[in-house]
């Protein structure tokens, strides 16, 4: 945090004003911020602390039973691990995809434009619309779809993406509704750190021998996209741990939702909103998860730096 | 894969026609990459336009023989979803967020950036830390909260509660912590305080950062489904993807009508993002997202 | 296939443009109708799938007078939707529910509507009142019969040479023959059965999921064994996965992709007009040696919030509808999908329940009949079941061993509501 000065004596008057203006200006968005993320938070720790079935303001005081019995409820762990696998395919398969992206659409001398925008455009579609395409359309277990079709052409029988476990090709669609609509994005921020690196490192790596290509790559490009690798990384896992949209259109059906590839979200949608309402207990799973992720995100943003750059 | 890209370019000689022919391969990958890419597009388009029989014939038809314009006739004209309604609706919402999101969050952002104060930093992370928390996790709580204000199924229920939002102000802050000085010092020379400052010179000078993160609001005002799906109770108050989400979760499914509506519902939001295209990447570049 | 809103197009355009254009100008299309006095009523349906029934509603509340009851028609999942909403004072006044469920119930969240019902308590169908009654009090009126049931392909079946299937057994066998290549043999839903089929099976095999006291109703080896014949059936891949459609639409049916579908009486009148005469019914066939054939059997039920401000004039409603006035009950149950009336007296009546599959559905229902959805059977039990089953029919995993561990999860999930009772 920039604060020069802060630490030198002022004139008590002008602290104030400071404060003032301050408030003025962050004021109203933390007013909110408090009131529509704060106060249900708040909220959902003290239902974690009651058996509360169907109601948002229980009496029924049960300590950190719902605790003991998320974490020991099967359901619950293997959901934390379908959520591990997801991530441990979503984020480098992410990361990979969309510098791969940004480095050739970096150095095209002509359509530069044309690939960016095909690459970015999925990023405007959303979840709902892409797990219905990928569905009903592209991973149907039907002869008319379109992976199945492709398949046919080869002589191969049609498979059922979505509903077969043994090999789980649901993963296939899942992780790539994901990297579609997320691959651009991330590719845009990659060219803008792409834009950033001095050219200069390039002559000098040039006059230096490096051959271009990979030797460039290793050595000037990967190195100077750091900061950006950095942030991409971070988001890419916070993104996946908010995993919800895609499972939920893909997988669930009037009556429920399979129980693989059942991530934590989807599994506390189920036992806190759904007609089991068990308040409580999905509290307590909320809690159980915002920590995790909570302890994810600070290890991670300590051991590659973040922030540093600031000081 | 495409990260290969970079290494099947040929490092081992200087050969001409060998850097031209990894160029050419670079090229065709990048062209078979794009087409995947179009895909989806092309689906949507092809299944929107076709009849239910041509959607679920054995034979794949590229295209439909005869385009079904009276598909999307079928669709607006549907009583049982207010197509025409809901993208109204869903337009209202996305505006109004962006618009509220962008002045909260900018305001939010300078004030953390360039006011000294002796809080700030706790203020700061104390919003850093809401970007961790799902929103899934604090929904019922949330909706508790909105209903007990008596905002359901109205447009206040589904704007306000989302106009706060710690990613955009996150990245407001980063980039003005990156504001040349120069300019502020300048204006504060001429005796015009934080307030003003701020909107004669700081705002006009950050206009792609504006526009980029407005984009990615609106993109995600456009798109959200859990919470206008529950607040959004009465069918006048439908947004683009509940409705769309009537099509495929009741008991039969119209896939010809609901392919148009989807294509329906991504029309307007691809021609924002094709019109500031550039501006988002141009934001981007100089907001420090990626920092 | 949805035809229905094609059909629907060409003989009520007028209607159709009204609506749109009502919804176009945010006006409520599901408003009562004119000179009807008295508090606001707000009843929520979930989305019928079968065309005009949005329409049937919204004039039945029309008719009303001594309200004026606007219709909430609610896609998307509909459960969650008002098991959220009943938290809170916006919600509905009238509701539909598949519920009510125990909790609801138990949690104070719904209105007793017993005093409604006393008169002509005989006269509904036992089997859809009783999961709706608890403690002798009834919770919910129900709308109607929903009968789940198999359909087949009869000249599938001749061509492949295989008889309609009277045991589980052969079930396995006539899916299995019926498979080739493109066509399915059985279609039970894109999961593979285990949320289509729930506890059917079970009563197949002559067990329950909660027998009369109050226990788990299949800790029984019987359970395993039927259960662990169901994997041989995505073992043989003779099962559709990955339709578009689910079971309880007849779309994956009607297309040709499979020879035998489970689903629903509603999906009859559909099968009918594109099938004609080509297609057959029959219960879940029994199995073992104390088996029996299964016919599941649901409701949808008339339910009153007990957050509404209006209370009585929403009983009141109730009554008019799902009790006073046979006609719309009858127009409801038989004009658009294909339902069993709820009251006896009405089923006797019907006309179009009494020739050919629908009769014969008829006949099963009465003879079979079994609540689908047990009121003890509560949601948490549900999920660690039908997991257990998913797991079984498709990763093939131990019967046994799964079942142990649904009713130890499942028993104490009963003993919690029992000692909250």
């Amino acid at each position: 945090m920039s604060a020069p000065g802060s630490t030198r004596r002022r004139p008590r008057g002008r602290e104030r004003n400071r404060a003032l203006w301050f408030w003025t200006f962050v004021g109203p968005f933390v007013a909110g911020l408090a009131l529509f993320t704060y106060v249900p938070l708040a909220w959902s720790v003290y239902l974690s602390l009651f058996d509360a079935h169907n109601t948002v303001s229980p009496t029924d005081f049960v300590g950190l039973d719902n605790y003991t019995a998320m974490l020991g409820d099967p359901a619950f762990r293997s959901s934390l691990v379908t959520f591990a696998v997801f991530t441990a395919f979503i984020v480098p398969a992410t990361y990979a995809l969309s510098l791969g992206l940004a480095l050739a659409v970096n150095r095209l001398r002509f359509a530069q434009a044309f690939f960016r925008s095909v690459f970015f455009l999925p990023s405007a579609c959303s979840y709902v619309v892409a797990a219905m395409v990928w569905k009903l359309s592209v991973f149907n277990g039907v002869r008319f779809g379109l992976a199945n079709t492709v398949l046919g052409w080869f002589g191969a029988e049609p498979v059922a993406w979505l509903a077969s476990t043994d090999p789980p090709w649901y993963w296939l669609v899942i992780v790539t509704v994901r990297l579609w609509l997320q691959a651009g994005f991330y590719m845009v921020l990659f060219l803008a750190g792409l834009q950033r690196v001095p050219v200069r490192l390039y002559e000098a790596a040039a006059l230096d021998g490096a051959r271009p290509g990979w030797q460039t790559f290793r050595h000037i490009t990967f190195p100077a996209l750091r900061a950006t690798s950095v942030a991409v990384v971070l988001l890419l896992v916070v993104g996946a741990f908010q995993a919800f949209d895609e499972f939920y259109n893909l997988l669930s059906d009037s009556r429920g939702y399979p129980p693989y590839a059942r991530p934590p979200l989807v599994y506390l949608y189920y036992t806190a909103l759904g007609q089991g309402q068990d308040l409580g207990l999905g509290s307590a799973g909320a809690v159980i998860l915002a920590l995790i992720i909570a302890v994810v995100t600070v290890v991670q943003s300590r051991v590659s730096g973040l922030g540093r750059k600031e000081e | 894969m495409p990260a290969k890209t970079e290494r099947t370019a040929p490092v081992r000689t200087a050969d001409d026609a060998l850097v031209r022919a990894g160029r050419a391969l670079r090229l065709v990958l990048l062209i078979a990459l794009a087409a995947l890419f179009l895909i989806p597009f092309y689906l949507l388009v092809r299944n929107g336009l076709a009849s239910e029989e041509e959607i679920t014939s054995a034979g794949w038809t590229f295209f439909p023989s005869r385009p079904h314009w009276s598909n999307v006739r079928e669709l607006f004209a549907d009583p049982d979803v207010p197509m025409a309604h809901a993208l109204l609706n869903s337009s209202l919402i996305a505006v109004a967020t962006t618009a509220g999101t962008l002045l909260l969050a900018s305001l939010a952002g300078y004030g953390l950036a360039r006011i000294p104060y002796r809080h700030a930093n706790a203020v700061f992370y104390a919003v850093l830390g809401t970007l961790m928390v799902p929103a899934a996790v604090t929904f019922v709580p949330s909706f508790v909260l909105v209903s007990s204000l008596g905002w359901v199924s109205t447009l206040r229920g589904l704007i306000v509660p989302t106009l706060f939002s710690a990613f955009a102000c996150f990245v407001f802050r980063q980039y003005f912590l990156g504001f040349p000085r120069e300019l502020e010092d300048a204006a504060q020379v001429d005796g015009l305080g934080y307030w003003r400052t701020y909107w004669r010179v700081v705002v006009p000078n950050s206009r792609p950062v504006f526009a980029a993160v407005g984009t990615i609001v609106f993109i995600g005002a456009w798109n959200s489904f859990l919470w206008p799906l529950v607040i959004g109770q009465g069918r006048s108050s439908w947004t683009a993807q509940v409705a769309l989400s009537t099509f495929t979760t009741a008991q039969t499914i119209n896939l010809h009508e609901l392919f148009v509506a989807a294509t329906a519902s991504i029309i307007p939001l691809l021609l924002v993002f094709l019109l500031l295209q550039r501006y988002i990447v141009a934001g981007v570049e100089r907001s420090g997202i990626d920092d | 296939m949805p035809i229905s809103r094609r059909q629907l197009m060409a003989g009520g355009a007028g209607l159709a443009l009204t609506g749109a254009l009502g919804s176009a100008c945010g006006s409520h299309t599901g408003r009562g109708g004119g000179g009807s006095s008295g508090p606001r009523l707000s009843q929520w349906y979930h989305q019928y799938g079968e065309a005009g029934t949005r329409q049937a509603v919204i004039r039945y509340a029309a008719a009303y007078k001594e309200a004026d009851v606007r219709i909430e028609w609610r896609p998307g999942n509909y459960d969650q939707q008002t098991a959220a909403a009943l938290l809170t004072s916006s919600g509905p006044d009238v509701f539909e529910a598949s519920g009510p469920t125990l909790d609801q119930i138990q949690g104070g969240q719904v209105v007793d509507l017993t005093d409604l019902v006393k008169d002509v308590k005989d006269d509904f169908s036992q089997v859809v009142l009783a999961p709706k009654t608890h403690d002798g009090r009834v919770w919910g009126i129900p709308q109607l019969v929903d009968t789940q049931l198999l359909y087949y392909r009869k000249s599938m079946l001749r061509d492949a040479g295989v008889r309609p299937p009277g045991s589980l057994d052969e079930l396995i066998d006539a899916a299995r023959k019926l498979s080739t290549g493109k066509v399915k043999g059985l279609f039970l839903g894109n999961d593979g059965g285990a949320s289509a089929l729930d506890g059917t099976p079970l009563y197949a095999a002559g067990l329950g999921l909660v027998t009369d006291g109050g226990e788990v109703g299949f800790d029984d080896p019987a359970a395993a064994r039927t259960l662990g014949k169901l994997h041989r059936l995505y073992a043989d891949k003779s099962l559709l996965l990955g339709a578009p459609t689910d079971w309880a639409d007849p779309g994956a049916f009607l297309q040709g992709l499979t020879a035998m579908q489970w689903s629903g009486l509603w999906a009859l009148p559909r099968i009918r007009k594109e099938l004609g005469d080509d297609f057959g019914v029959l219960p879940f066939p029994p199995d073992g040696p104390s088996g029996r054939p299964a016919v599941p059997v649901g409701a949808w039920t008339a339910a009153v919030s007990a957050r509404s401000e209006h209370r009585e004039a929403a009983k009141a409603f109730v009554k008019w509808l799902w009790i006073d006035r046979t006609d719309h009950q009858e127009d409801f149950a038989l004009s658009y999908g294909f339902h069993v009336p709820a009251r006896n007296s009405l089923a006797a009546k019907a006309d179009r329940l009494k020739t050919g599959p629908a009769a014969e559905v008829v006949r099963f229902t009465k003879e079979y009949g079994g609540a689908a959805q047990p009121l003890l059977w509560t949601p948490p039990s549900r999920t660690v079941y039908q997991d257990a089953l998913n797991r079984v029919i498709k990763g093939g995993a131990d019967p046994e061993a799964e079942l142990r561990a649904v009713v130890r999860k499942a028993g104490a999930e009963l003993r919690r509501v029992r000692k909250r009772a």
